[in-house]
């Protein structure tokens, strides 16, 4: 009788699964994007090793050409920390594609000193270790989900004590550097379908519109990037266009000049 | 009791009551998060690097969202939703600039979890669009991660 129970709640609970199964409506072929305009949320920022992944598809980087040591200077300054933060992020998934263990450790206890800076140390420190841990068992992958969990822990810290704008400039140092190194490797051995990549217009936006909100930081700085993007955006907004070796040049000398300024003082 | 005591009672209560709830809303988000990273898990398997962070808030039967999303061509995605209540039935597609339907045929739809997979042909904007399509409840959390490869 007890096994007779158990399949027959087993057969309900199957016939119910595939009812649900069977009810999936097919989703519409198209849809009215406008239409859900006002509904739509801002684009989500991805990761740099989402691009470094995509990128290193296309074969022959050698990654360890990419890998920055140096440490930047010390400043006191919120928003700079913050765009210094998320470069230093970015350097870490640089690092993980060149398989450099000592660099990622340093970029571990590097970012853990920037998050103290910025007051939100406290939720590091776990992952600098873990960081460490992975770097020195060279588990890759673990390393790269450690500094996805780091960037996101930060931010999170900061969303909790309303510095949401500090969050969006680590995303932000995070993008330029990222684009920095995807612009360098394109630059070097040009194909259409690493230029492709480059193609982020609504990234652009999202983070015009961002600086624009910002306007109590008054950082020289600030001013510079935005005034970069503004130069950027029509040499990646092709349309169906192919991004042309000539504007992967100039985007990557574009970022370049801002990498300098992010990780130096003036 | 003068009237300025009156007002003074009852935005105190209505503070009271809007900080004893905060925790509990979230924690449903968190809930539903908790139930979209179940759903991911059998593909870190696979080699899919699952963020961190995630998206969500709360939906009325057939109300829809859409997420923006920057995808890199070369790359390969699953975006997984999911909300803590299980009577509900939720969807998750993936849609291109044009408002075309892009995603893979190997998508799925099990009862509050739903997953979307795309392989992007151009590298550029794209937007997820979920829906809870049933649910006993008003509004419905959910909440919406993605892995790539």
């Amino acid at each position: 009788m007890i096994l007779f129970a158990k399949i027959s709640k087993l057969s309900v609970a199957l016939v119910a699964g595939l009812s649900l199964w069977a009810q999936a409506a097919e989703a519409p072929k198209h849809v009215d994007i406008k239409q859900l305009s006002k509904k739509v949320d801002d684009v989500v920022v991805p990761l740099p090793n989402e691009v470094f992944g995509a990128l290193n598809k296309l074969g022959g980087v050698n990654w360890r050409e990419y890998v920055r040591n140096d440490k930047g200077s010390n400043f006191t300054e919120r928003p700079r920390i913050a765009l210094l933060l998320g470069a230093v992020i970015a350097d870490g998934f640089i690092a993980v594609q060149a398989e450099d263990a000592p660099t990622v450790k340093e970029i571990g206890a590097r970012v853990l000193a920037l998050a103290k800076g910025i007051g939100v140390g406290g939720s590091i420190t776990p992952h600098a270790k873990a960081i460490t841990d992975a770097a020195d068992k060279r588990n890759w992958v673990a390393v790269r989900s450690e500094l996805d969990r780091t960037q996101n822990s930060v931010q999170q810290a900061m969303n909790e004590v309303h510095d949401e704008k500090l969050s969006q400039l680590v995303s932000l140092g995070g993008w330029l550097r990222g684009t920095e190194v995807l612009t360098a490797v394109v630059n070097k051995r040009y194909s259409e379908e690493g230029a492709e990549l480059l193609h982020q217009p609504d990234l652009l936006v999202y983070f015009e519109n961002k600086l624009q909100s910002m306007p109590e930081y008054n950082l020289r700085l600030l001013l510079d990037i935005h005034a970069a993007l503004l130069e950027v955006k029509p040499l990646i907004d092709t349309g169906d266009a192919q991004i042309s070796p000539a504007a992967v040049k100039k985007i990557n000398e574009i970022t370049t000049r801002l990498g300098d300024a992010i990780t130096k003082k003036s | 009791m003068t009237p300025s005591f009156q007002i003074f009672r009852r935005v105190s209560l209505a503070l009271v009551c809007v900080v004893a709830l905060a925790p509990v809303t979230r924690a449903s988000v968190d809930d539903a998060q908790s139930f979209a990273l179940q759903a991911a898990e059998p593909y870190v398997k696979d080699g899919f690097q699952v963020r961190e962070d995630y998206w969500g808030g709360d939906l009325g039967v057939a109300e829809k969202k859409a997420v923006r999303q920057q995808l890199f061509k070369g790359n390969e995605y699953w975006f997984w939703l999911g909300t803590e209540v299980e009577a509900a039935k939720v969807s998750v597609h993936v849609y291109d600039a044009d408002g075309k339907l892009v995603e893979q045929p190997d998508g799925w739809q099990k009862g509050h979890f739903a997953g979307a997979h795309i392989i992007p042909k151009n590298t550029g904007s794209y937007f997820v669009i979920v829906e809870i399509e049933q649910s006993p409840e008003e509004r419905t959390h959910w909440a919406l991660v993605y892995g790539f490869r």
